[in-house]
């Protein structure tokens, strides 16, 4: 039965091309099409659960073998890389379960996106996300699963900006993205160190060559998938960007940050249970951020005021629980955690909207006298400890700069290097540049007039004084006198730019980075 | 205390009772600072007095070491070559502040910082010592800086810092040369004049060339040769009027002054280049000439005038003989109280009406009849009249110029046409012409100014008329000089 496997994530993907061409060929649109799209989606979704619980009891029975092999995709050298899946355990029940939760969702959101104005991008997106993800949780190797892993990123961010005409949409998604790009950096390092000290990048084979490699080796490796894990299930220090991930309308809020994609991340983890075992540093990393990040959310989270950020800091703080108990080595807990926080917050999501017509009359219990008193938490619980500012501060703003200044550098040297056409700058534009050059031309005309000569020596006088005054104009006074001025005044002025510059934190942080990169080199 | 040590000290008294004064009352430091003008100016013309022509060495001469490591030593004295030098900037000096009245603002800084610049100056003629010359060399650019940048015209920034930036260039050159020489110096011997001038004549050839060159650059750019002289049209137009005075006047004849005493120094080197300086002199008096011939601002007119009018002095060191050094040295005097006289002219008329522009000007004898009697005495010495002092050193530069080169001496007489030219026609555009309404409410010269005017023009028109004891006073020295020189050359 391994063979269902595939249909799991090739089903939603069917329905998400069919959406999306019939979209982009006017086959599917307007109001007319949005019952053809959502039945595309649903029927694609359904069979796709129907088959992922028939893989599932299939597995139960002991039918399956574990794996299946469907193509080579790439073969260069050493590395090679198939299109392989599991196809039993933990995966296939994480499958099942978001299969079951991604049902729920597109049926919901058939009424709910009802009439906005992009329910085929929805649809289309929501599809796409269903294949992707189910192709993460099932996929035999990293370079599948972290396929998945982008094109879930990208759903999020297509999602989260999906009323796009509202700039903090925009923003939001940008920034949400940029963050989790930061926890893909270690995914991709994760998988070169797996292919440099393993020789495989199949998770199973990966794992089984865990326990021959040595404690650093493992250690730099697993840090490396573990950061992708922290950054995909907004651990510390990445926590804020679920709370922009809200944005976006509530069943995909519901299914990437409430159930799915929140924990990919911590699925992940789990993946790579043997390999991080070997690895005590590593586990110690995921108790401390852990803990944090639940201590931090739970914090935070007393202060919220609105249904959707209450929700997203209690779902960080539960995965910041599972994190700890993965790093304490309670991996059953942490699986069990999963599952249920799943369920759980995909509904509480979902009904968010209708939240307070449910809780009326059931009031909130308030906090401990003693944290109430306590002034200088409540602040940093407000200011959600100041982690956005802080990121501004270190990350964006350097960034930014160092964009400006190459902007500059670009403008001034390499533009005017290739012969840019020149700038409006030089040219007249007020009414009294105009005046000004008038008068001056006017001036010379009087001039010219005064240093007339008559007969042939005054003719000869006159000339010999024309080129005698242009050679003292051009070169004497302009070419030494002015422009040595002028030069001396653009030299400093430079200097100081080059000074001022090169103070800055980020040039300093940037040659420490090529000094290390030189050192490292030799 | 020596006489000399008393005429540099006075102009620092007169800064330091400056100094404590209360700013706020201007008629007190106005008249302050002219009494200690007026002291510096009757202690120089005592010098004049007591002052032994027969003898050309160095006089009242008092030796003060002030680093003994080094043997650099405060040293003063006189010669026929820096005696009228001498007299020149304390007259200047004076009439500057006597044309300062309508300096309105800062007045006190305005003050402390003229008397600093004639303390510069007065150090500069009057030190025997080439490390104390070089002090009181870039002392009086501080000053300069400050009275060009603060009371300038609207370009004043731009001038100042050229004027420095110039200056300070060819001092560089100036101190490199000064130590190349003082590599021949036995060890703690001291940087006296006379001492330099033994040891440069140890130097090899070609060293004394390069030496040379550097010196010419350094005296070159003050004095100014024709093309180090891109600072002085821009400086001279934007200085305050009495300012322009003293930088025509004596800031320029620094430069002369310096370049003869180290043509004596290094006579082998000069002999050398000598085609090469009388090219430069003919072409740069021909140059400054023309462009002065070509400026309607009147100010841009006399500060070409005085390249043209330097380049004579230049000439007259290039001819390397006893008639051409003379004449160089009557020029540096007659150019010091023309040009001060033509600034001081051209100030008080653009006080009045606030335009530099000869084309604005019409028929003024009408209503300034002194001012126009003045101007046009003033313009003739300019262009070498005889009976003025302009005509007496001319003829001198001709005359040595003449011995040493011969018909060459044709473009000095064209520059001498071309400076004639200028003039002339300056005289006739300001006070000839149609009656102008703008220039109807015009007042004549006031008395001070007229006090002025009228030192500066008797000392042109008594020195043209009556030139020898101008001359008997440098004859001594320059005859020692030349002997020097014409002993090295053979």
């Amino acid at each position: 039965m391994d063979y269902l496997v595939i249909f799991i994530p090739l089903l939603p993907f069917v329905a998400a091309a069919i959406i999306g061409f019939g979209h982009l060929f006017n086959q599917i649109s307007g109001q007319k099409g949005e019952a053809r799209s959502a039945d595309i989606a649903k029927n694609a979704i359904y069979l796709s659960c129907v088959a992922a619980i028939a893989l599932l009891v299939a597995d139960l029975m002991g039918h399956n073998e574990g794996s299946l092999t469907a193509v080579r995709w790439l073969d260069s050298g050493n590395l090679e890389i198939e299109l392989n899946f599991i196809t039993s355990g933990f995966s296939v029940i994480v499958a099942v379960l978001f299969a079951i939760i991604l049902v729920i969702v597109t049926r919901f959101s058939t009424n709910y996106i009802h009439k906005e104005s992009g329910f085929h991008r929805f649809f289309f997106v929501l599809s796409l996300f269903s294949s992707s993800i189910l192709f993460l949780v099932l996929s035999g190797n990293a370079a599948a699963t972290f396929f998945g892993w982008e094109i879930a990123g990208l759903c999020s961010y297509l999602l989260i900006s999906f009323a796009y005409d509202r700039p903090v949409a925009g923003i939001n998604a940008t920034r949400v993205f940029v963050t989790n790009r930061i926890g893909d950096t270690g995914f991709i390092l994760g998988i070169a160190l797996a292919f440099y000290f393993g020789d495989t990048i199949n998770w199973t084979d990966l794992n089984s060559a865990a326990e021959s490699m040595a404690t650093p080796t493992v250690t730099i490796m697993s840090l490396c998938f573990v950061v992708a894990a922290m950054a995909k299930s907004a651990q510390l220090p990445f926590t804020p960007w679920l709370a922009r991930a809200m944005e976006g309308p509530t069943p995909s809020s519901a299914v990437f940050y409430g159930a799915v994609m929140i924990h990919a991340g911590i699925f992940l983890i789990i993946l790579l249970r043997p390999v991080i075992e070997q690895a005590p540093l590593t586990m110690g990393l995921l108790v401390v951020v852990g803990l944090l990040t639940a201590v931090y959310s739970f914090v935070v989270g007393l202060t919220q005021t609105d249904v959707k950020s209450s929700l997203c800091f209690a779902i960080s703080g539960q995965l910041g629980l599972m994190f700890l108990e993965c790093g304490l080595g309670l991996w059953e807990l942490a699986m069990w955690h999963l599952c249920a926080h799943a369920i759980v917050r995909s509904y509480q999501v979902l009904t968010a909207p209708s939240l307070l017509h449910y809780v009326h009359g059931n009031p909130m219990k308030p906090v401990p006298e003693t944290v109430a008193k306590k002034r200088w938490l409540y602040i940093a619980s407000l200011q959600r400890f100041w982690l956005d500012p802080i990121t501004d501060r270190t990350l964006v703003r350097p960034v930014n700069g160092l964009g400006y200044d190459l902007d500059r550098f670009d403008k001034n040297i390499i533009d005017r290097a290739m012969g840019d056409p020149a700038s409006s700058f030089s040219a007249i534009t007020t009414l009294t540049q105009l005046e000004n050059k008038t008068h001056k031309n006017r001036l010379e005309a009087v001039h010219v007039e005064f240093v007339k000569g008559k007969g042939i020596v005054g003719k000869l006088l006159e000339w010999i004084a024309n080129i005698m005054n242009w050679f003292e104009e051009r070169l004497v006074l302009r070419g030494i006198g002015m422009d040595l001025v002028t030069m001396g005044r653009k030299l400093g002025q430079a200097a100081n730019t080059f000074e001022l510059l090169i103070l800055k934190p980020r040039y300093l942080v940037l040659f420490v980075f090529i000094v290390l990169m030189l050192a490292a080199s030799i | 205390m020596g006489i000399l040590s008393t005429l540099l000290l006075t102009p620092l008294l007169g800064i330091l009772v400056l100094a404590i004064l209360p700013g706020g009352n201007a008629s007190q430091i106005r008249f302050t600072a002219n009494l200690f003008a007026t002291v510096v100016f009757l202690f120089s013309c005592w010098l004049v007095v007591d002052y032994n022509q027969l003898y050309g060495d160095i006089q009242y001469y008092e030796q003060f070491i002030y680093n003994p490591n080094f043997n650099s030593a405060f040293a003063l004295g006189v010669d026929g070559l820096s005696l009228p030098m001498v007299v020149l900037a304390a007259m200047l000096t004076l009439i500057a502040l006597l044309a300062s009245f309508s300096v309105v603002h800062n007045i006190k800084s305005y003050y402390i910082s003229v008397l600093l610049l004639e303390l510069g100056m007065l150090g500069v003629f009057l030190s025997q010592d080439w490390s104390l010359f070089y002090i009181f060399w870039e002392l009086t650019l501080i000053p300069l800086f400050i009275l060009i940048a603060r009371w300038g015209g609207t370009r004043r920034h731009v001038a100042s810092i050229n004027f420095v930036l110039y200056t300070m260039g060819g001092s560089i050159f100036m101190l490199v040369s000064l130590l190349a020489i003082s590599q021949y110096m036995p060890e703690h011997g001291g940087t006296l004049m006379a001492d330099m001038t033994e040891a440069a004549r140890s130097m090899p050839r070609d060293e004394q060339l390069w030496v040379l060159l550097g010196f010419l650059i350094g005296f070159g750019v003050k004095m100014p040769v024709f093309p180090l002289h891109g600072w002085l049209p821009l400086a001279h137009v934007e200085a305050p009027s009495p300012v322009s005075i003293l930088l025509s006047g004596i800031l320029l004849k620094m430069g002369a002054y310096g370049l003869i005493r180290v043509v004596v120094m290094l006579p082998e080197a000069t002999l050398i280049v000598q085609p090469y300086l009388l090219f430069i002199a003919l072409f740069g008096m021909i140059y400054g000439g023309v462009l002065a011939w070509r400026q309607s601002d009147l100010k841009a007119m006399v500060a070409y005038s005085s390249v043209s009018h330097m380049g004579i002095v230049l000439l007259g060191i290039a001819t390397l003989n006893f008639t051409g050094l003379t004449g160089a040295v009557l020029q540096m005097t007659a150019h010091g109280l023309v040009a001060g006289a033509l600034f001081l002219l051209v100030g008080l008329l653009y006080e009045r009406t606030h335009t530099r522009n000869i084309l604005d000007y019409s028929s003024l004898v009408q209503v300034m009849p002194r001012f126009a009697f003045f101007m046009t005495i003033t313009l003739f010495a300019a262009m070498g009249m005889p009976g003025t002092v302009g005509f007496v050193a001319e003829l001198h530069a001709v005359i040595g110029g003449y011995q040493q080169w011969g018909n060459l001496m044709l473009f000095l007489g064209l520059s001498i046409l071309i400076s004639a030219a200028y003039a002339m026609r300056t005289v006739g555009m300001l006070f000839t012409g149609p009656v102008k309404p703008q220039m109807r409410e015009i007042e004549d010269l006031k008395l001070y100014e007229l006090v002025a005017a009228i030192i500066l023009v008797a000392a042109i028109v008594l020195m043209g008329l009556w030139p020898s004891p101008l001359i008997d006073l440098s004859v001594a020295t320059i005859t020692q000089m030349n002997d020097f020189i014409s002993q090295s050359i053979q």
